[in-house]
């Protein structure tokens, strides 16, 4: 069964069977026959408007410093050029910064970036405002620039103020520990990629009204903001996005600067405007995952049992704080990972530097600190001389315990799931082969690691997690569902309009989605922080139930039955009367029933999270309603003479509670994994020593490609349901699973140990390229000799 | 005037810019937003369509980036879409196997991958042979990035696509008829295929035609494989006064096989090279599958990775390696070049305007000889070489006769190690050999570092990779 029936399936058919596609059954995501096809519409795709504009951006040639001359004229003067705006040319605000402030639509006479954007040209053609761009003049005064995460620890320089979270007392624990390490490990960001770059379509309305299509996982944001920046009330201004090409957290904040630009030309010429990125532009001016610089000081008995840790975590942010806080934070929620760090303190600076900013990517931060866990416990296996899956078992919480920024250990059954993948993927066997292996193979080594993910749930800013639906049932029975949540291929549609179906028991055919659009489901949050279908199933849900309710009502009060005798089965309704005979109603029959009755059919549904609170000041609370949880166990083989490598297996087992749709999250954990995966091998994100991206393009910074998955990929879904209130007890799974990337870095480093017999522990920074594969091996190699 | 079929339908037009890719004809001119710009850089493969090209066998298909390939790619031949090889409710196989298997997420590559799918089948698929392997597979996608899904559906896809109804899809690009052509209307003709606002293209059918071209306009850009022009266009939005494409004349797209030596016509593109070269060089051919992507190695030559002097083209240091012998022609005459005396300087030859590049010629190996390459990247399939190490050995009763080893990425230019292949030659075929060999390196070359691998490691590896010359070719036992 898919979304788009061309036949209409006969009532009668619908009564014989269970409804199609409900709630935790395999279902094509909502658009697969059209992504085949090619004719799922992107923005880009839509027909244009005759009139329409070109809009691009004109790019900063410093990394920090003051413009003191400023000439257009030759931009002017290109072909095809209609207008050219600066910062003096935004009617409202010039700020649009999603949290804080600072960043800018375009720059206001500093410069605080390569790349950044100064001015803003439309013109008849796309080619011909790329062309005229070039044509600016524009002279500055360089100052002196912090490009690195180190230089800005050195000046002091962040954008918000350093958190630390602290449990016990670090010092003493630390004294009297058996054993302790210290070290650091410098984790690149990464670039989001999606395939289909920025892009907004900026459409004018009456009365200085607008209409944004914008690519967008947050388009209230960009509503309110293109509102602000055109200094108009938020209710003249319309964003709306069918789906994406991608988001992975780029498109969080990083649409606005776009939309914004578009709709201050729409507005000024009356004209609609379209502001596409082009992958170039798109790599220098959006915001990226920070890289972190981590420091720890663990200390362990002899055994290999943590006692306390000392950890500092430091951000780069770039120019302005943009999500930089509460990336920064999450990445201190999850330094334990599934351990209990007992004593410990860890500190978590958000440093400033002339950058682009970074911003929001798939896990904002869990990754970057939670790989700091497996590293530590992989040094302290190899300190102990133990297998690390070993040290890993002593390690982990316990049920009652709590986190360093106290939350309760509840539900807390990684262990049991690590134990099932463990078994299950021949953990100790194949130990023991690569150990021989390696004794006799010179030049080839291969490495082993089983590492788990606790991955927590919830914007840890409390307020967000609230979300809106809307559903309209109309006369024939079709249903028509919109919510605050956006598609970026994750399936967040096609799971909503399965738990529709499943509340109204009705075929999925029957439930229509349409585009995310802000006059529809106001004052939404970002689809993000993988809380889509969470936050968005829940809130279709209870406008199911508030519809069922009104149908139900008027079933008792029209069949003269009571509430219990009412019931929603096989696409019809199910009336039992007095006699106990039942009576079968079609959807559509009934639904039409209750319009000539005057029953409302239309209405919204609200859900917000229950259960959590957190306070900044203290750092302490119950920031997620829940955890995520997965282990993965991944295989490889090293070459010690070029630093090559191939993962030769992968065996995942992830927690996804009761799936809503097992297709869609395999899909998820198995894209996550290997997004993880290019984020610690072959994705390397550098800037040269003028703070230059040196790898702006697909040709410099590569992303996975079909032959760098697993030879052997074997993914589970952990079969549990939730223990929380979700939406059908099913669990988030945008997120958790990208950090399975973690075990096939580790991995690699177990094999690079091999070389000095799994005594040293080599510095491997990320990603781990051949480059640094090899100068891993070779300080192995040095130790050993 | 161009002429050609867009799934099934015969176009003609008079109006199109020289400098217009396939990619913003089909978006922006007649409206088929089927098929998606992701980087237009020709390295997502989100642009992928089919182009189809009658033969004596029918139509034959190839894959390539519509971002990157301007529309002259098109004239007289058959350009595929994926709204064009199926409908909603009858799917091509590809596209049903990749709904069955969940394989696509977002949706903005899938067009792409499904082309590259597409032609796959046609080529694999529609003549009984039913499953396809892994290898086969991977070649096809290498070109096609997803960012979603972590590509297992989609390779199952490909798998299960061969099991599904058989469609042929010629049968779609000949459904208006097949049209014939004679390309010698244009015999000498000075009139360019392609006028638009003082920009020409012009496209030779004959070495003749292209002489008389290129005595007319010395300047004009000479177009192979174009995956570089195409860059100009989409990158740096350049324009040009007068494109020649050379990849029409017969004689510099063919290879000819004279017993001991392969000629190698200038224009052969880096997936017929695959073929010609696999049985007398499978160490080369086996690198060509490394270079580019399936899509990228269907436009790119041979003779356009080695005149554009790129330090990091990937079959110049081989054929330097081979010591090929590169054959020059144009307005002054033929003339022969060996390999390496073609490069002058970073970007330079000692080709002159009115000349262009006529083919290569390459002796083939003895019993005692061999060719050895590896290629240093970040990432396996569709990188650019951070090290490219193209090793020639001769030896006898376990000595090294000769030897010839070539590196690009190494230096300004593709370069031999004169000093390593110095230090190899007249030596026994021993490790001992090689690792005193590997000392020369750092006076052979003194790479650069940038966003691909530092100095440091560029040295590091080449000198380890003549050790890994060594394990591999004593393991063979072919040079011992």
């Amino acid at each position: 069964m898919s979304f788009t029936s061309s036949k209409v399936t006969p009532w009668e058919q619908r009564r014989q069977r269970p409804p199609k596609g409900k709630s935790g059954k395999e279902l094509a995501h909502e658009s697969a026959e059209k992504h085949v096809l090619g004719t799922a519409v992107y923005i880009d795709d839509m027909p244009e408007i005759a009139g329409t504009l070109h809009a691009v951006a004109g790019k900063s040639t410093i990394n920090c410093g003051v413009i003191t001359k400023l000439d257009l004229s030759g931009v002017w003067a290109s072909p095809g050029v209609v207008d050219v705006i600066t910062v003096n040319d935004v009617p409202g605000d010039i700020d649009i910064s999603p949290a804080f402030t600072g960043d800018l639509i375009l720059a206001d006479g500093r410069i605080e970036f390569y790349g950044q954007a100064i001015f803003a040209v439309v013109a008849e053609t796309f080619e011909q405002a790329k062309r005229a761009v070039q044509a600016a003049v524009i002279e500055y005064t360089q100052e002196e620039p912090i490009l690195t995460v180190k230089e800005a620890l050195k000046r002091d320089s962040f954008v918000n103020p350093t958190h630390t979270m602290t449990e016990g007392d670090v010092e003493s624990a630390l004294q009297g520990a058996d054993n302790t390490l210290a070290g650091e490990m410098y984790v690149r960001g990464q670039e989001q990629f999606y395939l289909e770059t920025q892009i907004s379509y900026a459409i004018p309305g009456e009365d200085g009204s607008i209409k944004v299509l914008c690519s967008t996982q947050h388009p209230s944001e960009v509503q309110k903001l293109v509102a602000e920046v055109l200094d108009v009330p938020v209710n003249h201004v319309q964003a709306e996005v069918r789906r994406m090409g991608g988001g992975f957290g780029g498109k969080e904040t990083q649409a606005a600067q776009w939309a914004c630009l578009a709709a201050v030309f729409a507005a000024r010429l009356n004209r609609p405007v379209k502001m596409r990125l082009d992958r170039q532009d798109d790599m220098v001016l959006t915001g990226k995952r920070h890289d972190f610089l981590n420091r720890y000081k663990i200390g362990f008995d002899n055994d290999g049992r943590i006692q306390g840790a000392d950890i500092e975590l430091a951000s780069f942010c770039g120019y302005s704080a943009d999500l930089s806080d509460s990336i920064t934070d999450r990445a201190m929620f999850h330094v334990d990972n599934a351990y209990n760090l007992h004593d410990c303190r860890v500190i978590g600076h958000r440093c400033r530097t002339n950058t682009v900013s970074n911003t929001a990517f798939r896990g904002f931060g869990g990754p970057q600190g939670m790989i700091l866990a497996e590293y530590m416990l992989d040094d302290i296996a190899r300190k102990v001389g133990k297998d690390p899956l070993d040290v890993r078992k002593l390690n982990y919480y316990q049920e009652g315990e709590h986190t360093h920024y106290g939350q309760p250990i509840e539900d807390y059954y990684l262990p049991e799931l690590i134990e099932t993948l463990e078994k299950n993927c021949d953990y100790r066997q194949r130990r023991a082969d690569i150990e021989a292996f390696n004794k006799t193979s010179q030049w080839k080594k291969r490495g082993l690691a089983l590492t788990p993910v606790r991955f927590g749930i919830s914007f840890t800013t409390t307020f967000l997690n609230q979300a809106g639906a809307l559903i309209h049932i109309y006369t024939d029975g079709s249903i028509h569902l919109n919510h605050g949540g956006t598609e970026m291929g994750q399936g967040l549609y096609t799971k909503v309009a399965q738990v529709v179906a499943n509340e109204f028991a009705v075929d999925i055919d029957m439930v229509r989605v349409s585009a995310t659009t802000t006059d529809k489901v106001p004052n939404t949050s970002a689809t993000a922080a993988s809380s889509g279908s969470d936050l968005n199933g829940k809130a279709a849900q209870n406008a199911c139930i508030t519809l069922k309710k009104r149908l139900v009502d008027f079933a008792v009060d029209y069949f003269k039955v009571s509430a219990d005798d009412v019931r929603f089965e096989n696409n019809h309704i199910v009336v039992t009367g007095s006699d106990g005979k039942e009576d079968w109603v079609s959807f559509a029959e009934f639904v039409n029933l209750a319009y000539v009755n005057r029953v409302s059919l239309s209405t919204t549904g609200f859900y917000k999270t229950p259960d959590i609170h957190y306070d900044p000041k203290a750092e302490r609370g119950k920031p997620f309603l829940y955890y995520a949880f997965g282990a993965t166990c991944a295989e490889v083989e090293i070459d010690t003479l070029t630093g090559e490598y191939k993962i030769l297996r992968a065996d995942i087992l992830h927690d996804v509670g009761n799936s809503l749709n097992p297709a869609i999250d395999i899909g998820q954990v198995e894209g996550a994994f290997v997004q993880g995966t290019g984020w610690l091998t072959s994705e390397e994100l550098l800037w040269d020593d003028q703070g230059r991206l040196s790898s702006a393009s697909a040709a410099t910074y590569k992303i996975p490609t079909s032959v760098d998955i697993p030879e052997v990929f074997n993914v589970a879904l952990y079969d549990r349901p939730a223990a929380a209130d979700t939406i059908y007890h099913s669990k988030a799974v945008g997120e958790p699973p990208l950090m399975h990337g973690i075990a096939v870095f580790c991995a690699l480093r177990d094999a690079v140990s091999s070389v000095a017999g799994y005594q040293f522990n080599p510095q491997l920074d990320t990603p781990a390229t051949p480059e640094r594969i090899l100068n891993a091996v070779m300080e192995c190699q040095q130790a050993g000799e | 005037m161009i002429r050609f079929n867009l799934n099934g339908r015969w176009i003609e037009s008079t109006d199109i810019d020289p400098a217009c890719t396939i990619l913003k004809y089909l978006r922006t001119e007649v409206g088929q937003t089927d098929v998606k710009e992701g980087c237009a850089a020709g390295d997502c493969g989100a642009c992928t369509v089919m182009l189809g090209e009658m033969t004596e066998q029918g139509i034959e298909y190839r894959t390539l980036n519509a971002c990157i390939a301007l529309m002259a790619n098109v004239h007289n031949r058959y350009l595929l879409t994926p709204s064009g090889i199926g409908r909603a409710g009858d799917l091509h196989p590809a596209q049903q196997a990749m709904v069955d298997t969940h394989g696509s997420q977002c949706g903005f590559c899938t067009p792409g991958f499904i082309m590259s799918m597409a032609n796959l089948y046609q080529n694999a698929c529609i003549n009984e042979k039913q499953a396809l392997t892994d290898d086969e597979i991977h070649a096809a996608l290498s070109g096609n990035l997803c960012r979603c899904t972590g590509y297992r559906p989609i390779v199952d896809a490909a798998k299960k696509m061969a099991e599904l109804p058989k469609v042929d899809v010629s049968k779609i690009s000949t459904r208006a008829g097949v049209q014939t052509f004679d390309p010698d209307t244009q015999t000498l003709s000075p009139q360019p295929l392609q006028y638009k606002d003082g920009h020409r293209l012009f496209m030779p059918y004959t070495e003749a035609q292209l002489k008389a071209l290129l005595k007319a306009y010395p300047d004009a850009r000479l177009w192979a494989g174009g995956t570089d022009i195409g860059l100009e266009v989409t990158q740096r939005f350049s324009q040009f006064d007068t494109i020649i494409c050379v990849n029409r004349i017969p004689e510099l797209a063919a290879s000819q096989d004279t017993g001991n030596q392969l000629w190698l016509g200038a224009c052969v593109t880096f997936s017929q090279a695959e073929n010609e070269l696999a049985e007398s060089f499978p160490s080369f051919a086996q690198l060509l599958h490394r270079i580019g992507s399936r899509q990228i190695r269907n436009m790119g030559t041979l003779g356009g990775n080695i005149a554009n002097a790129s330090p990091i083209g990937d079959t110049p240091p081989v054929f330097l390696a081979l010591d090929a012998m590169l054959e020059i022609d144009g307005i002054n005459g033929r003339r022969e070049v060996p390999a390496n005396t073609f490069y002058l300087g970073y970007k330079k030859t000692v080709m002159q305007p009115g000349e262009y590049l006529r083919g290569i010629r390459v002796n083939k190996l003895s019993a005692e000889e061999t060719l050895t390459t590896f290629k240093i990247s970040k990432r396996y399939d569709d990188d650019i070489s951070a090290v490219m190490f193209a090793l020639y050995l001769k030896v006898n009763n376990g000595t090294i006769d000769s030897a010839r080893l070539a590196c690009g990425g190494m230096a300004a230019t593709p370069l031999i190690g004169e000093k390593t292949s110095a230090a190899l030659t007249g030596k026994p075929f021993t490790m001992e050999t090689f690792k005193q060999a590997a000392d020369c390196i750092e006076q052979d070359y003194q790479p650069i570092s940038d966003v691909r691998a530092t100095d440091k490691y560029r040295i590091q590896v080449t000198k380890n990779l003549l050790t890994k010359a060594f394990i591999e070719l004593n393991q063979k036992g072919d040079a011992a």
